[in-house]
Formats: structure tokens, C-alpha cells, sequence
């Protein structure tokens, strides 16, 4: 983009306007006119634009922390707001993580949750808020505690899922010594908030991928199974000798049931339970909970040709015949250079078919999907 | 000092020793040799004891003391299993209402925990509520009124319980597994509540199938008063199956079999000998002379005279509204009969008379009553 003088003559004089408003949040400034000036920043960091003017300043940033975690209530609730926006930001990264402890403290509050599930979307930022989460004592409790709440905060559902991608993440919500991923089950049908149902059903996936655990996961103390086949089931209805095979949670569904409604969601349900069939035990154990009977049923019903494949491809494992020895666990088997190769340019190939689906999806108006983590 | 010699016996014993036979009785006698306190200390036979008691026991001691010692006896008590004991104990305690929360925390849930042990979850429950009141991080407490709320089968409160606690302790064993057990059996009640649902639309659904069938065959159902009520849909709410089947002592009902037919329970009555015979599943397309070859394919042991042939019956159903008889063709089916247009079905179980042809109680039974022979 060509720089005209009229613009560096314009960035100057909205720099100037950003230090002018950190000045106003900062301490001096009096508590009506940080007020004032939190609310402003909020409006500012509603843009891409204003975002960066504000990460630009660091005192703004620093301001803003210290009113987020301060007494009065209206700053706080815009600060708050300004930092969860900011939080979207990789320039941001830096100095929020600088200031871990306080954003620390604040949750589980929702805002807080906000903040750091978006910064948790990088690896490296992750880590450091797990650790920060260890050193600071209670681990993941606070959070899971807080899904016991009537109204769980929206964005904890990401933060747990974007936390989930690393393995000492994956650790703390498998803890067996509590009640950790127990937690987390009855969400994957939470109606209130589609973000949070999402980030729970992320954060069951990614554990999935823990193959020593599956047991557990899939024996009366947890029981992953039925509540990550609840949403893929529909109102139909089974003869008797087919439904006292399904697990209890899936028998005699009323009439007005409804499926899964976000194909991504349904997606992820799909590549969890087929996380699951890894292990030889784990798969004779899905099978016979009658998983194929849902899956047929959704086969039927699904049109989204990414869940389709996935709905197919886990049939194929539960109805094929079983891997050979040496196959027993499908994540530990080495694969050939060759076979490799071969498997990884029909991946490509899917990738590209499902990025033309999603295009299409998006022109059409629906929602684009946020805050997917990298796995 | 006397001495017992070594060869036992005889010798001048001291005052108040034991007798060689009985010391071990005699030494239990004493309080602080005893190894069970008796359960009623009678203050003439043991004034050791019942002094003892007083000193322990004295009112000039502050309510918590008094409490204290009550706690100790109680679990003393407890600790022998002596359950109703132990609840007595605690309840003086608590009588006390020393100033002390947290003793008296602890005197709640133990006579809780007794109270548990005897099977009174109520009492228990109420118990372990008084203990969080006064106490709310009384880890004990709140294990105990978990754990009587899955004896009492509330399954939500269990898990609330359960919850509350691990917020005092998150890794605390009893509470993370009962968690566990007391989500398994809500999600199994729900089913069960859900499949019970179905299973009653399912059977309402029959019902009305069944009357539908009925109705279409122009049979008429005369309802026994009843004081049941029964949910029927408004389509066929003239007619229900209220009462349709209090007579029938074997529970025996009309349905409808896999080729769309009614099959009818059927009462035969032989009133010349006050005897009866039951068809449990009369199918409506069958003869009546078919069923009597069979019925009398060997006479009744209470047909003395032996007249009771198929071919000597002949069959009459009563209009009780009008008094009058209608005989029935044999060789006509039960449908045909049951679209008779004074024939009603009562209580769900459609009667048929024999008697034996031209009888002299049968004449007897018809006078006074209008007799439609065929």
C-alpha cells in the first residue's frame, strides 16, 4: 500500500490519541475519567485497527490489567472486555502473559477465561499458563469446579480445550484421584452456548488421544461413551432386542430429540469415539455398547460430506474384520515410507475437498468456526 | 499375708480375697478391671460403679465437659457396635447445647453415623444437615449425608453432596467414587422413567386398537362401575375398558391376535348344576358346537345323570335389562352371537347358559321371563 503523506500525517495523530487514553487509564487519571477511558478503549478495540494502536502502548496495557482486577466494577467489566478483544491479538501475547498472575487470579471469572483461551491457541502460551496454573497451586480444579456452576462461563469450554492440546493439559483433566473429565461430560448437550459445547467436545477429543487411558475412559467411572454418542443419536426408535444393548442414556430417547446441530461439533464427536476404537479392547468394547446402531441411524440421516466420512470410516473400523497381530493398537503401528506417503497425499486431497465445502459454507452466511485449536 | 500353699486349698485366706473358683467372675466385679461396662449400673450392687458414674458424670462440670465425656461414651459405645446406645449417648450430649459448634458438629454426625448404621436414613440425614450447619467444612458430615441420600435414593442430592465436599477435599476417595455411582443410578432412574413412558403410550395405543375393533364389529360393552379411573383418548371415551375385566379371575382379556381377530374369554354356566366352565380364549370365528364337543368330549363328574351331551344343550344367553332368554344356534360363531342385537358384554367376558334340552329345570328357570327359542 502506497504511503501517502496524508496518512503517516493520520497514523501520527491516532498514535497520539492512543498515549492520550493510556494516560487517562492510568492511576493518576482519577477514577471517573478511567472510567471513561476503559469504556473508550473497549469501543477502540472493536477494530483490527484499534486493537493494534492500544497493543501499542504498553502503559494502556498495563493500565487496563490493573482495572481489570480492580474495585471498581463498570472499569473493570470494560477493561475486562478490551483484554478478551485484545487477547485475539499475537502482539498482545506478550505483555498479557506478562501479566499471567493477575489474569491468573481472575479466573473463573468469564472474561478471564476469554483472555486465556485465546492466548492458550498458541502452543508456547499454553504451556506457560498450565505452568503458571501448577505454581500458583490448584492445578486445573478451579476451572473444572467452576463447570459445576449453574451458568458455566462460555469461554471455559475453549480455555479447557485449548488447554488440551498439550499433553501436562491432557493430564490434568484425565486426573483420576478426582473428579476431572467427569466434569466435562454433560456438556457435550449444553443447548445455552454453542462456544463452550464446542470447546468441551474439543477437550474430550484431544483426551482421546491419551491411548492408556481409554480403558478407563470407557469403564463405569467415567462412561465417555454414551455422552459422546448422545448428541449423534436421533428420535429414532429401536425394537427392544436392539435397544437394551445401547447404553442406558440412549434408550427410549423421546420422540423430539434432536441431533448435534454444528457439523463440526459432530465431526469431532466422531473422531473422539474413533480415537477410542485404537485399542483392541477399546474397540470390542465400543462395538458392543451398540455404537453401530447410532452410527447407522446418523448415516442416514447426515448430509455434511466431512461427517459422512468420518461416520463412515468408523463403521468400517466397528463392522471390518480385525487388524492383524502386530496391529493391535491402530497409534502405535509403524508405517511404512511408501504407505506414508501415499496416505498423507489422500490427506492432502480430503483437506482440499473440506476447504472447498467450508468455502461454500461460508458464502452461503453460516458461521465461520473460531478458535479451532491446532492439535 | 496368708499364703495359698502349693497344693492349693485349705489355709487362712485375708479379708476380701477372691475365692480361688471364682476370681475371674469377682474380678470383673471391679471397675477398673472391667473389660465390658455393664449396661444398667443398679448403684446397691455396684456402688463403685455408680460412683464412678456420678464423679464422671457430675452437673458442676461445664456443658462442653459434659458433652465431652457424653461424646466419648458414645463412641465408646460405637465402637462396640452398640448402635441404640450410641445415639442415646450422643443425644445427652447435644442436650447440653454447650457454646462449642464444633463439638457439637461432631456429637451430629457420629449419632449420624450411628443412626446410619440402624438403618434410619431420615434421622441420619437430619444429623449430618445439623453437622454442616454448624460446621460446613465437617468433611465427615457431609460424606454421611451423601451417603444417606443414595440409601434414601436421591440420587441429585447424593451427587450435590458429593460435590460440596470435593470442593472441601477434590481428592477425597469416598466422595469422587460415590460421585460416580450416584451419576450411574440418576441416568438409569431416568430410564427407567423414560422407558415406562413409552411402554404406557405403547399400551394405550393397544387399548385403543383393541376398542377400535371392538366398536367396528358393532359389539356393545356394558361397563362395570368402577372406581378406577382410566385415561381413554376422546375418540372412543363412550366405551372403555374400565372394570372391562374385574370379574375375570383368571385375568384373562379379549385380544387381538396376529391375524386381526378377537379372541374372547367365555364363561359357560350350567345353572341346573351351579357349575361353571371358562374358555380363556374363545376365537370369535369358532363355532360354539366345536368348542362343546370338546368341552364334553367326557362327561362332567358333576353330571350325575349323564345328559350333558353336546347334542342334548342347547345355549341361551339372558338380556338382563328386558329378562328375557335368547337361545343361540350352536353351530353359529361367537362373533355371530356377540352381534346379537340384545346381547351385551359384560365386564369384558361374554356368558353363555346351558341347559340340558327340554329339562324340567329349565322350564323352571324360563317361567316368568320372555324365551326367544331359535
Amino acid at each position: 500500500m502506497l504511503e501517502t503523506p496524508g496518512m503517516a500525517a493520520k497514523e501520527k495523530e491516532e498514535a497520539a490519541a492512543a498515549a492520550e487514553l493510556a494516560e487517562l487509564l492510568s492511576p493518576a487519571a482519577g477514577q471517573a475519567a478511567r472510567e471513561g477511558a476503559a469504556e473508550a478503549a473497549l469501543a477502540l478495540s472493536g477494530d483490527a485497527a484499534g486493537r493494534r494502536l492500544l497493543v501499542g502502548q504498553p502503559a494502556a496495557m498495563a493500565a487496563l490489567l490493573e482495572l481489570a482486577a480492580g474495585p471498581s466494577p463498570p472499569a473493570a467489566r470494560h477493561a475486562l472486555g478490551c483484554l478478551v478483544n485484545l487477547s485475539a491479538e499475537p502482539a498482545a501475547r506478550e505483555p498479557l502473559l506478562a501479566a499471567l498472575p493477575a489474569l491468573l487470579g481472575l479466573l473463573p471469572g468469564g472474561p478471564a477465561c476469554g483472555v486465556l483461551a485465546n492466548l492458550c491457541r498458541e502452543r508456547g502460551a499454553a504451556r506457560r499458563v498450565l505452568r503458571g496454573l501448577r505454581e500458583g497451586g490448584p492445578g486445573l480444579e478451579p476451572l473444572l469446579q467452576a463447570l459445576g456452576q449453574p451458568r458455566p462461563p462460555s469461554q471455559l469450554g475453549p480455555l479447557l480445550c485449548n488447554l488440551s492440546q498439550l499433553p501436562e493439559g491432557r493430564r490434568g483433566l484425565l486426573d483420576r484421584s478426582r473428579c476431572s473429565v467427569q466434569r466435562l461430560l454433560p456438556f457435550t448437550q449444553y443447548q445455552d452456548s454453542v462456544v463452550h459445547r464446542r470447546g468441551v467436545v474439543g477437550a474430550l477429543r484431544n483426551c482421546c488421544f491419551e491411548y492408556e487411558d481409554h480403558e478407563w475412559l470407557l469403564s463405569e467411572e467415567v462412561d465417555i461413551l454414551p455422552f459422546l454418542l448422545l448428541p449423534l443419536a436421533g428420535p429414532e426408535e429401536f425394537p427392544e432386542d436392539e435397544m437394551e444393548r445401547l447404553p442406558v442414556d440412549l434408550q427410549y430417547l423421546p420422540q423430539d430429540k434432536q441431533r448435534e446441530e454444528e457439523p463440526d461439533i459432530r465431526k469431532m464427536l466422531l473422531e473422539a469415539i474413533m480415537l477410542l476404537t485404537a485399542t483392541k479392547a477399546g474397540r470390542h468394547t465400543v462395538r458392543e455398547k451398540g455404537t453401530y446402531l447410532i452410527l447407522r441411524e446418523l448415516h442416514r440421516w447426515e448430509r455434511e460430506p466431512a461427517v459422512l466420512a468420518a461416520c463412515e470410516k468408523l463403521i468400517q473400523v466397528l463392522i471390518g474384520d480385525e487388524p492383524g497381530p502386530g496391529m493391535e493398537n491402530l497409534l502405535e503401528v509403524n508405517i511404512p515410507e511408501e504407505v506414508e506417503q501415499q496416505l498423507q497425499s489422500l490427506d492432502r486431497e480430503e483437506e482440499e475437498e473440506q476447504e472447498r465445502w467450508r468455502r461454500e459454507q461460508e458464502e452461503r452466511g453460516s458461521t465461520p468456526r473460531s478458535e479451532e485449536p491446532s492439535r | 499375708m496368708a499364703e495359698a500353699g502349693p497344693g492349693g486349698g485349705g489355709g487362712t485366706r485375708y479379708r476380701g480375697a477372691f475365692h480361688p473358683d471364682t476370681w475371674e467372675e469377682e474380678l470383673e466385679a471391679i471397675p477398673m478391671f472391667m473389660k465390658r461396662c455393664p449396661a444398667e449400673i443398679d448403684a446397691a450392687r455396684q456402688p463403685e460403679l455408680a460412683c464412678l458414674q456420678s464423679l464422671l458424670f457430675d452437673e458442676e462440670q461445664g456443658p462442653a465437659e459434659l458433652a465431652r465425656m457424653y461424646k466419648n461414651e458414645g463412641n465408646e459405645y460405637f465402637r462396640e457396635r452398640d448402635y441404640r446406645r450410641a445415639v442415646v449417648a450422643y443425644t445427652e450430649g447435644l442436650k447440653k447445647k454447650c457454646e462449642d459448634p464444633e463439638l457439637n458438629a461432631v456429637l451430629h454426625t457420629n449419632r449420624g453415623a450411628a443412626q446410619f448404621y440402624l438403618g434410619n436414613y431420615r434421622s441420619a440425614l437430619n444429623d449430618a444437615v445439623q453437622a454442616k450447619k454448624l460446621k460446613p467444612t465437617h468433611l465427615k458430615a457431609v460424606i454421611r449425608g451423601a451417603l444417606c441420600h443414595m440409601e434414601l435414593k436421591n440420587f441429585s442430592e447424593a451427587i450435590a453432596w458429593c460435590e460440596e465436599g470435593l470442593r472441601i477435599d477434590s481428592k477425597e476417595k469416598k466422595l469422587v467414587e460415590m460421585r460416580a455411582k450416584a451419576d450411574k443410578l440418576k441416568r438409569a432412574e431416568e430410564r427407567d422413567a423414560r422407558k415406562a413412558k413409552v411402554m404406557k403410550k405403547k399400551e394405550q395405543c393397544q387399548k385403543e386398537i383393541l376398542l377400535a375393533a371392538i366398536k367396528e364389529r358393532n359389539i356393545k360393552l356394558v361397563l362395570e362401575p368402577s372406581n378406577e379411573e382410566e385415561e381413554v383418548s376422546g375418540g372412543l371415551a363412550e366405551i372403555s375398558l374400565d372394570g372391562f375385566h374385574s370379574d375375570n379371575a383368571t385375568g384373562a382379556k379379549v385380544h387381538l391376535d396376529a391375524d386381526g381377530n378377537l379372541n374372547w374369554p367365555v364363561l359357560f354356566l350350567y345353572p341346573e348344576h351351579e357349575q361353571t366352565d371358562f374358555i380363556a380364549a374363545f376365537h370369535e370365528n369358532s363355532r360354539f358346537i366345536d368348542h362343546l364337543m370338546v368341552m364334553f368330549a367326557e362327561l362332567p363328574p358333576w353330571d350325575l345323570e349323564r345328559k350333558y351331551l353336546p347334542s342334548n344343550l342347547e345355549l341361551y344367553f339372558e338380556d338382563e335389562e328386558r329378562t328375557e332368554m335368547y337361545e343361540l344356534n350352536a353351530e353359529h360363531t361367537l362373533l355371530q352371537v356377540l352381534q346379537h342385537e340384545r346381547y351385551f358384554v359384560k365386564a369384558g367376558t361374554p356368558t353363555v347358559l346351558a341347559f340340558v334340552k327340554r329339562s324340567p329345570f329349565s322350564k323352571k328357570y324360563f317361567s316368568g321371563k320372555k324365551v326367544h327359542r331359535l
